[in-house]
């Protein structure tokens, strides 16, 4: 096996900079993406032929990286259009897609990148109503505004970027609901990196220019269908009122797609970027780089200690940003009608979790509620339901142990998949 | 425009390379159809996190949104039945 391939999951900034690491160390290895070009989320390559709405620095930090790639391109093989399944007890990979293969790989390195938090709401499951980040990789790869009347809302810096693009395209948001008041901390703003302001300066300038309305300290409460129409309701200090659009991009911020991907007891499993630990593009890149040379160390059998002062940076910014935007938006969660979905994925509600009984345990929630237990493997109802649950557990409970697949795939994938051992 | 899919027997553009879920978004297509659940199917997380834009093609469901339309690709809304 010392001299097979190490597993790459996630071609995007940190999946490629661990790469980048791996290969210039003399390892070979293989990434696999579902996408149909590497870029992960921060930057997802248009369509052939579409150009890119990413910014200058954005595209100079991407040709950095894939620079680096063609330099090493003997030792890094990528292959898009390929899931992940997951791993044996033996260290055996269920590769799918273009890629399909059994694959024993030396080591496996999981760069899946973030998910996107979305706070459950009544409404929330009606077509038209997605995440702010699905209309962001729908205008990087088509460099189009999704048509009607959108609305973003929830909390976080992705919302004004988000409404942002929306009105470089010709298609500002109707309003940008944020339940933080992100401006009325100018003494923490003051501590976070240069970058990060300016970005913020230049988002809030274009929303401004398309006199987009951003309401702070506003809570998007439930969201019910009229024809075709979707009908907004909004808590804000001053009362409630309704908004009618067409679309809404809902986002509570970043964690860590780590769900469903257990460790392997036959080779070395590592988690790197926001996979790892969320803390953005600029973390991703660093923690890619560095975990790729650890990787590297252990195994050829030379470990040393690498600091890492960069992501150490983004963990302080990052918290302070958190800081910027904390809001008592949570409130809202347990107090949404009983028939509010919570698990999209097995349709189980608030009331189905009420049904469980004071203090249930994960296994209560996953046996008898069905919470957790979908297609998904609760990267959307795992958080919500835990708060719900156990309201002061400290830290979040997770509802079980991570368990393969790391997304569903079919028995015939499975029976395809030709040995490449 | 390099081709069309047959979504529920309707014709739908897309551009090359572009997924079902983006090409169907662009027709104004949102609802697609009903899990076994009873829960509506339709575009949420658009990056292959969530499972809730399954759409049958062929004889398995799988996700609008990673899947690259292709000329001719014929795929319907979910009909609540089990994968089969």
């Amino acid at each position: 096996m010392a001299d097979a391939a190490v597993l790459i999951v996630g071609a995007g900034l940190a999946g490629l900079s661990a790469a980048i690491s791996l290969a210039k160390a003399g390892i070979s290895v293989r990434v696999v993406d579902r996408a149909p070009r590497p870029g992960g989320a921060i930057h997802r390559q248009p369509l052939p032929g579409v150009r890119s709405i990413a910014s200058p620095a954005q595209m100079r930090r991407w040709a950095g990286v894939m620079a680096q790639v063609e330099r090493h391109r003997a030792r890094i093989e990528i292959l898009c259009e390929t899931g992940f399944g997951g791993l044996d007890y033996h260290g055996v990979a269920l590769l799918t897609g273009k890629g399909v293969a059994l694959f024993h790989p030396r080591a496996l390195v999981l760069a899946t990148g973030a998910r996107e938090r979305v706070q459950p709401r009544a409404g929330w499951t009606l077509p038209g109503v997605t995440t702010a980040g699905a209309l962001q990789s729908g205008m990087k790869t088509t460099a189009e505004a999704p048509k009607g009347r959108i609305l973003l809302a929830g909390s976080g810096p992705l919302l004004l970027a988000v409404g942002a693009e929306l009105a470089r395209l010709g298609s500002p948001p109707v309003a940008v609901v944020e339940a933080g008041r992100p401006f009325s901390h100018p003494v923490t703003a003051m501590r976070l990196p240069w970058s990060y302001l300016t970005e913020a300066a230049l988002y809030l300038a274009r929303l401004r220019a398309a006199g987009v309305p951003v309401l702070t300290g506003h809570h998007l409460t439930g969201i019910t269908a009229e024809g075709q129409e979707l009908l907004a309701q909004i808590e804000g200090p001053k009362g409630s009122r309704s908004l009618r659009v067409d679309r809404i991009g809902l986002h509570d911020g970043i964690a860590p797609n780590d769900l469903g991907v257990p460790d392997c007891p036959s080779i070395p499993v590592v988690r790197l970027g926001d996979c790892r630990e969320a803390l953005g593009a600029r973390a991703a890149l660093a923690d890619g780089l560095a975990g790729g040379e650890r990787l590297a160390a252990l195994l050829l059998g030379s470990p040393p200690a690498l600091a890492t002062p960069k992501v150490d940076r983004e963990r302080v910014a990052q918290g302070d940003l958190a800081q910027i935007y904390a809001h008592d938006g949570l409130k809202y969660l347990a107090t949404q009608p009983a028939e509010t979905v919570l698990c999209r994925c097995e349709n189980r509600s608030l009331a189905d979790l009420r049904a469980l009984g004071p203090d249930p345990t994960p296994r209560q929630l996953r046996l008898d509620g069905r919470f957790a237990m979908g297609a998904c493997q609760g990267r959307f109802c795992a958080e919500w339901v835990g708060r719900l649950a156990v309201p002061d557990h400290a830290p979040l409970m997770r509802i079980g142990a991570d368990r393969w697949p790391a997304q569903p795939f079919t028995i015939a994938d499975l029976v395809d998949a030709p040995e490449d051992v | 425009m390099t081709g069309h899919v047959v979504w529920h027997g309707r014709r739908v553009a897309f551009r090359r390379g572009e997924s079902l879920a983006s090409a169907l978004m662009a027709a104004g297509v949102h609802n697609l159809g009903q899990a076994a659940t009873g829960q509506a199917r339709g575009v949420f997380c658009g990056i292959g996190q969530c499972q809730n834009c399954l759409v049958r093609v062929g004889d398995r469901l799988t996700e609008a949104c990673l899947l690259i339309c292709e000329d001719g690709l014929i795929a319907d809304p979910d009909a609540g039945g089990r994968d089969g």
